[in-house]
């Protein structure tokens, strides 16, 4: 494949397009594939909660006066993501560049994204070499039906210099802010199911009314594609990390647990707070949609998920000033057993960006990609424009003034000065810059303390934390194969996997709005039903794919 | 032959003779043979003498074999194991029957017993509902002499017809929901005490095929009423005056005349309808389908989409789609039997 790259070697072939004119500074693109003189249209789709980006964006106006790129979105929310890539595989045309979560790596077996290798090793995509370099085994596909090579590149963690941050995106049972401010801070270590259920009991009981709705104990969410927030709870209580449907012991065996005694004590406790009045009765008929603007509206006081699930719903509650309503991640475990709900933060290496096979240009897309990487691109992308978005001080670290926090919090500046859906699929540079700073501002530690609104920091400070990690475990060395959920699957794996799935979208939510009499009728229904299922298959996937990463990796 | 007598030509170009009147059993019988006659045969004059209506007939004959026998070859994935990356559709492994084996057994095959189930109810139940309701309104809308009324009724019964199925899913939603969710139904049945506590519907799996009907009805009533009007306007005025003269009243004017008088419009519907039995409802058990009700709700295409698309395996949606393509027919065809036993309207 030749890198026929404008500005090369012009040996005397005319067809130099052009005159190539590289802008000043540096956000240019020195080797003049990217510039105003010679627009591109790069077309692109995403998978990501966010936004299209306003019309007036300014990031978006820079892309074009600095590299005379304009990039066309189609976004999709990841509810929606397995049609459509089901859709596209059968048209067979995509756009230039794939944004894609699919675990599956169906894009991949359909044969949608270039292989990359080729074309990094032509040195003209500088950044992404680096960016793969160390990690070049584990972010290659190893699936079955497509020769191993790198062809997404992924969004996160990879990281660069130290790791910093101050907020917890993983899974926990989060608790309203208000509840243990009520409960007068009370204290958070060896957090059980029965107190935290004690904790929400409580509040309620006073607060029947938020705001004029009622107030809402508990929330489940069992919509498709995000069942995981009632089905994962079982592994985190026995104190095992988030594997997925399985856990995984010291020598690698990995089994599912949906059938086992710990899955069974917690959907019993469910069951009675259910019965209670606690978990909402709406909970198993909400879509994601209805979910997040419930915990928007800040009438429920907790819920099981991931923090960056309700992402949307927290930024909502802040812009709208009720810190009162966000939430603080808790960790129950069953009694003698260490929480391990916060992990090191693994690479998503089904997640990120390829160019696709039916891109006629695919140079310019790959080339795209770096320079986005590039570090003053990230520092536009992740901190804004200096001057505008923050400042940098005497000592050359970057802070933000607090207007120009609470622009941050606005959900509609952020439509016009950020392109979060983008960002979010882009590879970055996480960690640290070459000068020091971090990659975001929450990641900057002085800069996370001062972000936080008033009310959060009298909060930390009952709790004398500096962070809301620190309100969850220190995370453990990762094993070496960790995490089995992103393990890609056989057909015959992924539709037992599926089934698996729709047991426990089926019968869970009986069982856990059933009548407590019921409550053994329905979970022997329940195991019944996954003892029809070929669950072996799956489970002899997931080991055999445990058992190649503790090999190649 | 270029005298040919002004008869022939007009049987020459393939029209009818002059309708005879239709009075006796036994002609109407001699017309029936009338048409296959072999002295009609396909000669070259006839082919001339009718080129316009045959060129005019080309491009539906050729949009008919381009877009529906030509994607038939497809049907080659339902005995393959079809991956999107090895390129065409010859270029794939070929596995027999094995795709119908997986979908007709094992715990795919309970799946796939329930959703034919819910398919077959869902679309019965609406279709009769709808039916019904359809005629009733029409000959109810028929009786209103009141032009302006009669005409702001029919618009407001058809309007939600024209709102997406997306919209109207969420409309259901929320109308089903907890009155603090702004259910409105719950906050009704409330109020007027019929029940005490608010009824959860999407939780329940015995009402889906209820709420599937009803909120078809509500989108679809008026639209289909339109029809069933139009058919009534066809009736011959005279016999209303004739029954009239032999004193009858309204509603016997309705169950004698016009009731019959739409009979065949009723008929056709119908035979069509029944073809597309297993491929109505995707959208409202789609969005409106959840777990706990997902025993009743899934339908065929709902089932297709989340284990064949979603999966990428293309092999199982194409055996599904043969199965609802050989239903289909086999629908179609016994209606019309029926139909046709039945001495009604037939659609061949």
């Amino acid at each position: 494949m030749s890198a026929g790259l404008v500005g090369c070697s012009a040996d005397d072939a005319p067809d130099e397009p052009q005159d190539v004119v590289i802008p000043e500074g540096d956000l240019a693109d020195q080797s003049g594939t990217l510039t105003p003189s010679n627009p591109t249209t790069i077309t692109t789709w995403i998978t990501s909660a966010s936004q299209v980006p306003a019309n007036d964006n300014k990031i978006t106006a820079l892309l074009e006066e600095q590299l005379g790129v304009t990039l066309k979105y189609e976004i999709v929310t990841p509810d929606n993501v397995d049609q459509k890539i089901g859709v596209m595989l059968a048209g067979g045309e995509f756009p230039d560049l794939v944004g894609t979560t699919d675990l599956k790596m169906r894009l991949l077996e359909g044969g949608a994204l270039l292989p990359l290798d080729d074309m990094l090793e032509t040195g003209d995509y500088p950044n992404l070499a680096t960016h793969v370099e160390d990690d070049i085994n584990k972010m290659s596909y190893s699936g079955t039906e497509v020769d191993p090579g790198l062809y997404i590149i992924p969004n996160y963690n990879r990281f660069y210099g130290e790791i910093t941050g101050g907020t917890y995106y993983g899974p926990a049972f989060w608790i309203q802010k208000r509840v243990l401010e009520d409960a007068g801070y009370p204290d958070l270590e060896n957090m059980t199911l029965e107190r935290y259920f004690e904790l929400i009991e409580n509040f309620k009981a006073e607060n029947p009314e938020t705001e004029g709705i009622p107030t809402v104990g508990f929330e489940l969410l069992a919509s498709t594609g995000r069942e995981w927030g009632m089905t994962n709870p079982p592994a985190l209580l026995s104190g095992s990390p988030n594997n997925g449907g399985v856990i995984v012991d010291e020598d690698g065996n990995a089994e599912i647990y949906a059938d086992k005694d710990i899955a069974r004590d917690f959907y019993e406790v469910l069951n009675e707070q259910y019965d209670a009045g606690l978990v909402d009765p709406e909970s198993f008929t909400l879509t994601f949609d209805q979910y997040t603007a419930k915990l928007a509206a800040g009438n429920v006081l907790g819920m099981h998920d991931q923090g960056w699930n309700f992402q949307t719903a927290s930024d909502s509650l802040r812009s709208a000033g009720k810190d009162e309503y966000t939430y603080v991640p808790l960790m129950p475990v069953y009694d003698g057993v260490e929480p391990w709900y916060a992990d090191r933060d693994v690479m998503n290496t089904n997640q990120g960006f390829g160019v696709s096979a039916s891109s006629e240009q695919p140079e310019k897309a790959l080339k795209f990609l770096d320079i986005m990487l590039s570090e003053p691109w990230q520092k536009v992308l992740s901190w804004g424009i200096e001057g505008e978005d923050y400042e940098v001080g005497d000592d050359g670290m970057f802070v933000r003034t607090e207007e120009q926090r609470a622009n941050a919090r606005d959900l509609t500046w952020r439509a016009s000065n950020r392109l979060e859906a983008l960002l979010d699929m882009l590879p970055k540079h996480q960690g640290q810059f070459s000068d020091g700073n971090a990659f975001s501002p929450d990641d900057q530690p002085t800069e996370f303390f001062e972000t936080l609104t008033d009310y959060d920091r009298g909060f930390m400070e009952q709790y004398d934390k500096k962070t809301w990690r620190e309100f969850v475990n220190a995370p453990p060395e990762n094993p070496k194969y960790y995490p089995a959920w992103n393990i890609a699957l056989s057909d015959d794996a992924n539709q037992v996997n599926q089934q698996l799935t729709d047991a426990n979208v089926q019968h869970l939510p009986k069982i856990i709005a059933g009548d407590p009499a019921e409550f053994d009728a329905n979970w022997e229904a329940y195991v019944g039903a996954i003892g029809n299922i070929d669950v072996q298959v799956y489970e002899d996937a997931i080991n055999a794919g445990i058992q190649e990463r503790l090999s190649n990796w | 032959m270029t005298q040919a007598p002004v008869s022939n030509v007009v049987t020459a170009a393939g029209l009818e003779p002059a309708l005879e009147p239709v009075s006796s059993g036994a002609s109407r019988k001699a017309r029936k043979k009338g048409l296959k006659d072999p002295k009609r045969k396909i000669t070259w004059d006839r082919v001339r003498a009718q080129r316009a209506l045959l060129a005019m007939a080309v491009p539906l004959l050729l949009y008919q074999i381009l877009f529906k026998y030509v994607p038939v070859y497809g049907w080659a994935i339902a005995f393959q194991d079809y991956k999107p990356g090895r390129g065409n559709i010859l270029n794939q492994e070929w596995v027999g029957f094995e795709n119908f084996v997986d979908l007709f057994t094992g715990v795919n095959g309970e799946r796939f017993r329930r959703v034919v189930v819910n398919t077959l109810g869902q679309s019965v139940l609406t279709l009769v509902v709808g039916t019904v309701g359809a005629i009733v309104l029409a000959l109810l809308l028929n009786e209103v002499k009141n032009l302006p009324f009669k005409r702001v009724l029919q618009n407001i019964t058809y309007m939600p017809h024209f709102l997406s199925w997306v919209i109207v899913a969420s409309l259901a939603s929320v109308a089903l929901s907890l009155p603090s969710s702004g259910g409105f139904i719950n906050q009704a049945l409330m109020s007027l005490n019929i029940v005490q506590d608010p009824v959860l519907f999407l939780t329940e799996p015995n009402y889906f095929w209820g709420i599937v009907a009803g909120t078809n009805l509500w989108k679809e009533l008026g639209w289909n009423t339109i029809l069933y009007l139009a058919a009534i306007t066809a009736i011959d005025p005279t016999q209303y005056e004739a029954a009239e003269v032999d004193g009858a009243g309204r509603y016997r004017k309705m169950f004698s005349i016009t009731l019959p008088g739409i009979m065949p419009t009723i008929v056709v519907l119908l035979i069509i309808n029944s073809g597309w039995i297993l491929s109505t409802n995707f959208e409202l058990p789609y969005f409106l389908g959840n777990g706990l009700i997902s025993e009743r709700a899934e339908t065929i295409d709902v089932f297709v989409l989340r284990y064949g698309y979603e999966l990428g395996n293309y092999s199982l949606a194409v055996v599904a789609g043969i199965f609802k393509t050989v239903v289909a027919i086999i629908l179609v065809g016994s209606a019309n039997q029926a139909a046709k036993r039945l001495n009604q309207e037939t659609l061949v």
